[in-house]
């Protein structure tokens, strides 16, 4: 089989691409398919976290997969941030260190995933100078999508996950993908009174985003990684994109806009934008104290 | 007066680096016992460098369950915690509350959602 990928950006229409390409592949096994990227002439590096999801998947159903055809600019940031590594290229050194290597994680793998953090955004030279107040909260929000992942996907295929900054623009992008059961699947079977009910799959991430909603049951609370994460988007001036399912959520300047997608993808997808010059303080007005806690 | 105990985050998870549900079960665990044994309990922040509400909610959330606002008010005390910990898990603790109290607020905001209309790309 063979499947001709356009452009990849962080975009409602390249989500969309990515969705195609998995449903056109979903059925095949052990079958040899090759994807042809003369066509995609520009490559958001980020987007390696949702399109490698799907390749894995491919791999494993025990296809092979060959990404033929790259131009060279793109073979060269997918060289440089590991990803074509995954599949017979070489890693080639990133002079300009603006990438944020692509990695798979599990689900249990949570300390590894820190220690990727750490090491590929908070000691690195290399990074836009964010202010302190700023850089706590981008790793916080990161951890948050990564333990997002790990409590609600339920799967056992990985968490994917890959960044790019832009030294010029000010702007760093993180993408964290899994191929688990999605946002609307997740209520639909935590949530006994939504069980029947015709939630469409773009509403469902709507749920999930605010604050107190969670699927969690039982004796440990949830339902406020999303909504954080949301708040400092707002603040810091960023974007944020969830595709779950066939839903496609996007937030930026407090503003949320939602579409469907033809065809649903193998799980969830959540991208952020961040603003690097942000100078935001991140401190409210009144402060609290230890007494007011509990 | 009861008994004072000091329960070190950092020293529990052994990293500066909260943010794993596994890791905050570990300081639930003894903050569960050291309730249970009625001491006054200082929950030490020191040395913490990052935290998610998916940590606090395992660690701190949970008490709500099978303690009283009242009994944790009384026994637990949060020690060198910065500012923006602080509200994080002051978020944590009232999103718990609610949690455990008002399960009736799905319902609620759901219809809210359905009745929102769709922004168009």
């Amino acid at each position: 089989m063979r499947f001709s990928l356009p452009q990849i950006r962080h975009s409602y229409s390249s989500f969309e691409t990515l969705a195609y390409l998995y449903t056109q592949t979903r059925e095949y096994i052990l079958d040899d398919i090759e994807i042809y990227m003369g066509e995609t002439d520009w490559f958001d590096a980020d987007m390696c976290a949702a399109f490698g999801a799907i390749l894995y998947s491919l791999g494993r159903r025990l296809n092979e997969v060959s990404l033929i055809g790259i131009p060279q600019r793109v073979e060269r940031i997918l060289s440089k941030n590991g990803f074509l590594s995954h599949y017979g290229r070489a890693r080639i050194p990133d002079q300009y260190d603006t990438t944020i290597a692509y990695r798979r994680f599990d689900v249990e793998d949570d300390h590894y995933f820190a220690n990727y953090i750490e090491s590929e955004l908070i000691y690195r030279s290399e990074i836009p100078e964010m202010s302190p107040a700023l850089l706590k909260k981008f790793r916080e929000s990161i951890f948050e999508i990564f333990s997002n992942a790990v409590l609600h996907s339920k799967t056992d295929l990985g968490i994917f996950s890959c960044g790019q900054f832009f030294p010029n623009r000010n702007r760093l992008d993180f993408t964290v993908a899994d191929l688990g059961v999605g946002i609307l699947q997740n209520i639909k079977e935590n949530i006994k009174e939504y069980a029947e009910l015709k939630l469409s799959p773009e509403k469902a991430i709507a749920w999930a985003t605010e604050e107190f909603n969670t699927t969690k049951r039982g004796k440990l609370p949830g339902g406020l990684g999303l909504k954080i994460l949301c708040d400092f988007i707002d603040l810091n001036g960023g974007c944020i994109q969830i595709v779950s399912d066939a839903g496609y959520w996007q937030r930026r300047n407090y503003k949320i806009v939602t579409k469907r997608l033809s065809h649903p993808f193998p799980g969830t997808v959540v991208s952020v934008e961040i603003n690097t010059a942000d100078q935001h303080s991140y401190s409210l007005a009144s402060e609290l104290t230890p007494e007011d806690i509990f | 007066m009861s008994e004072e105990i000091k329960i070190s985050i950092f020293e529990v998870v052994g990293s500066p680096l909260c943010v794993a549900s596994g890791d905050g079960q570990k300081v639930y665990d003894r903050l569960k016992v050291a309730l249970e044994a009625d001491r006054e309990i200082f929950l030490s922040f020191h040395n913490v460098t990052t935290l998610t509400s998916a940590f606090l909610n395992a660690a701190v959330g949970q008490l709500y369950g099978p303690f009283s606002e009242e009994k944790i008010r009384s026994s637990l005390k949060v020690v060198d915690a910065e500012q923006d910990d602080l509200r994080l898990l002051k978020r944590v603790v009232d999103n718990a509350k609610r949690y455990f109290n008002d399960p009736e607020r799905f319902n609620q905001v759901f219809q809210e959602i359905m009745e929102d209309e769709d922004d168009e790309v």
